[in-house]
């Protein structure tokens, strides 16, 4: 309780400083909001802080099974990550691989650090049973897809994120709802395509999508300005011993339970096929649900088969509906049996 | 002391570079090298409007079942379409009036026999799916390369499709072009200036029987590719005899112009070059039969440009002395109350061979 207020101190002086003095980086998006920024900031001084909070560094024996050999790493406990792994074990197995599985049983994202001895697989998006990827993908497309409605439209629009609901690869679309403060918007080819390439930039930008396990009152902290946000981390973290992971690209961070997939450059086709209005009785503006298909870089498909995929993903998703009273988010955490 | 030291250590750096720069392979290639050109750069300006067709086809693992899914979505959604062809009005054809020509495949030559006894030979014409992929008024339509002398009375422009092929061999953009039409993707295109009456709607379909037995057609194609020829296949010069002593001539061209004030040779004047690989026109070929039940049309004579199996463009005759007698389909030919057609129609003066032989007294 009390390292989260001495945070809440320190780190507002600091980052208006630094908000000042910080030079200019490539913006491919009309406005990073000031917003954006400050969560970003805050997010890394969170990481920087539990990475110098490991202290003595222990060492770890990760084993490697699969392609192109077996082989055992010694790592560094609670600061190696897969990624690292990967990295040993070469240019092309780290550029693959989307997500590792831990012991042959627990999902790990790729930049979260390793507690344990262990034996690691790094799947990626060829591999003979590739549903727990998939799933993986669909999820980090749904993130992603968030990161472009909270930036892509104008200032007078007021958008809040909502969430999104666990990835089903088999419904043809992934989804994020957003509240947005316009009454009936029916969005035109252009606006949709507009969408779509403001998406597909964003992930040419080539960022590693970072996690940070936090608590609840970090978390609160971070989405201070968000209510569907602020309402959701108390119900998250009480099913999760009092931590909320979040995800950070870019500038953008939000929560989910499920590991992501390395780094955007995975991204090949999008295409956000379609945005709803739904009926719910949350306060506020409406709520529109964004529907989106993509395919990863190293997946080639013809302009037929991809068009077929994208008339599918205009339909409505059948998923569910953010209502009021809810739990929200209940993205499927770090899967068991991830071979199905 | 420190100032000379730096000068000349920055001199000796730069002739260094230099002599670097003159080793790598870059300047190697800069040399020059003169030589004929034996392929010389096409002439070729595209219009603004191209489209990239073909697309490199790379190996999508996509599943046996899944292929054949989206064969047959393909096949649903163009199936569809066609049967929505409303019978538009026909014409009064009057001789002022210009319709479509057709593309169709050159498929070979046979020899047809008339009631006189005489052996012709025909050029069988196969008219492939053809459909109206796109109308452009007068004031719509942009030529692909602009003309020094500006056209006078622009007319209407039809753009028609043969040859359909499966979606996933040709880019996005270019299959966008049919989406108007509803038609599957097709090959080939070809543009026909008609007269504004001669609009057809969007996807009909045009056959064979767009023209009749016995009036004249035009047939445009891209003769046969010969190469670099000499003077005797280009020009048909009868060259030099082979032997007697004749020094080193053969197949040469022989004198190549006079002397006097135009002591010089004159432009085209007849000299080896490249033969072949263009269009050309060949004007008032008769159709003497024609099969419906493949689409065939046979004209008159064996000079139709093109190897057997390419591309033909077919329009009605420019000639004035081989206009048609009677009125043509007009717009096109349709199919109104089902018509029972026989499958090969003749022109009256060829002989059928069913017919009795041809005797003569």
């Amino acid at each position: 309780m009390n390292t989260s207020l001495f945070l809440g101190k320190q780190a507002l002086p600091k980052f208006s400083k630094c908000n000042i003095t910080k030079t200019l980086h490539k913006r491919f998006f009309a406005n990073v909001s000031e917003e954006s920024k400050q969560q970003s900031e805050l997010f890394r001084f969170e990481s920087k802080r539990q990475r110098e909070a490991v202290g003595r560094i222990e060492k770890i024996e990760v084993k490697y099974e699969g392609p192109p050999e077996e082989s055992t790493l010694m790592m560094n406990k609670y600061l190696s990550t897969p990624y690292d792994c990967a990295k040993h074990l070469g240019e092309i197995v780290a550029n693959r691989s989307a997500v590792a599985l831990v012991n042959g049983e627990t999902l790990w994202h790729m930049h979260k650090p390793l507690e344990d001895s262990c034996s690691i697989q790094l799947l990626h998006y060829n591999i003979p049973q590739p549903a727990a990827v998939n799933k993986t993908y669909w999820r980090s497309c749904s993130f992603l897809l968030g990161a472009v409605i909270n930036n892509c439209f104008k200032d007078n629009v007021n958008v809040q994120l909502h969430s999104f609901p666990s990835p089903n690869v088999r419904s043809g679309s992934f989804i994020y709802d957003a509240q947005l403060s316009l009454d009936n918007w029916m969005p035109t080819e252009t606006e949709l395509r507009v969408l779509s390439a403001e998406m597909v930039k964003f992930c040419r930008q080539n960022n590693p999508i970072e996690c940070l396990n936090v608590d609840a009152d970090f978390a609160l902290l971070v989405f201070k300005n968000n209510p569907h946000k602020t309402q959701q981390i108390p119900s998250i973290a009480a099913s999760n011993k009092g931590r909320v992971t979040l995800f950070k690209v870019g500038h953008h961070i939000d929560i989910s339970r499920g590991p992501m997939i390395t780094n955007t450059s995975h991204l090949g086709r999008i295409t956000i096929a379609n945005v709803f209005k739904l009926n719910t009785d949350i306060p506020g503006g409406p709520i529109y649900r964004f529907q989106g298909v993509s395919l990863p870089y190293s997946i080639v498909l013809n302009h037929v088969a991809y068009s077929i995929l994208e008339n599918r993903a205009k339909k409505l998703n059948p998923a569910r509906i953010p209502g009021l009273h809810g739990v929200s988010d209940e993205d499927g955490s770090f899967v068991k049996h991830a071979v199905a | 002391m420190a100032l000379i030291s730096h000068i000349i250590r920055n001199t000796s750096i730069k002739s260094l570079e230099e002599k670097f720069l003159c080793l790598s392979l870059q300047s190697l290639n800069n040399t020059q090298i003169r030589e004929k050109q034996v392929a010389p750069q096409p002439r070729l300006r595209n219009p603004t409007w191209l489209t990239k067709k073909n697309r490199v086809i790379h190996d999508d693992f996509v599943t046996q079942e899944n292929r054949e899914f989206i064969s047959e979505i393909v096949q649903d959604k163009y199936e569809n379409n066609t049967n929505k062809n409303t019978l538009p009005n026909t014409v009064e054809w009057t001789p002022n009036m210009r319709r479509t020509g057709v593309i169709a495949k050159k498929i070979g030559v046979l020899p047809l026999w008339l009631n006189n006894g005489k052996k012709i030979q025909t050029t069988l014409l196969q008219v492939l799916d053809n459909h109206v992929i796109r109308y452009y008024t007068p004031e719509e339509y942009e030529s692909p390369r602009e003309r020094a002398i500006k056209v006078k009375n622009k007319a209407p422009c039809i753009i028609m499709g043969a040859e359909a092929v499966n979606p996933t061999l040709f880019t996005k953009e270019y299959c966008g072009l049919f989406k108007d039409s509803g038609v599957m993707p097709k090959k080939y295109l070809a543009r026909f200036f008609v007269s504004s009456e001669a609009a057809l709607p969007l996807g009909t379909p045009v056959s064979a029987l767009h023209y009749s037995v016995g009036n004249y057609v035009d047939v445009r194609g891209k003769t046969k590719y010969w190469g670099f020829q000499g003077v005797m296949k280009r020009h048909g010069f009868k060259g030099m005899p082979a032997s007697h002593g004749v020094t080193k001539t053969h197949r040469r061209g022989g004198n190549i112009g006079g002397g006097g004030e135009k002591g010089r040779v004159w432009p085209g004047t007849k000299m080896p070059g490249h033969m072949g690989n263009r269009y050309r026109i060949t004007k008032g070929l008769k159709i003497w039969r024609i099969n419906t039940k493949y689409n065939v049309l046979w004209v008159s004579g064996c000079a139709v440009p093109g190897e057997t199996n390419s591309i033909v463009y077919i329009y009605d005759t420019i000639l004035p002395l081989r206009k048609p007698t009677k009125p043509l389909p007009f717009p096109t030919y349709f199919d109104i109350n089902n018509q029972d057609v026989p499958e090969d129609i003749y022109d009256d003066s060829v002989h059928k061979f069913d017919d009795l032989t041809l005797t003569f007294e």
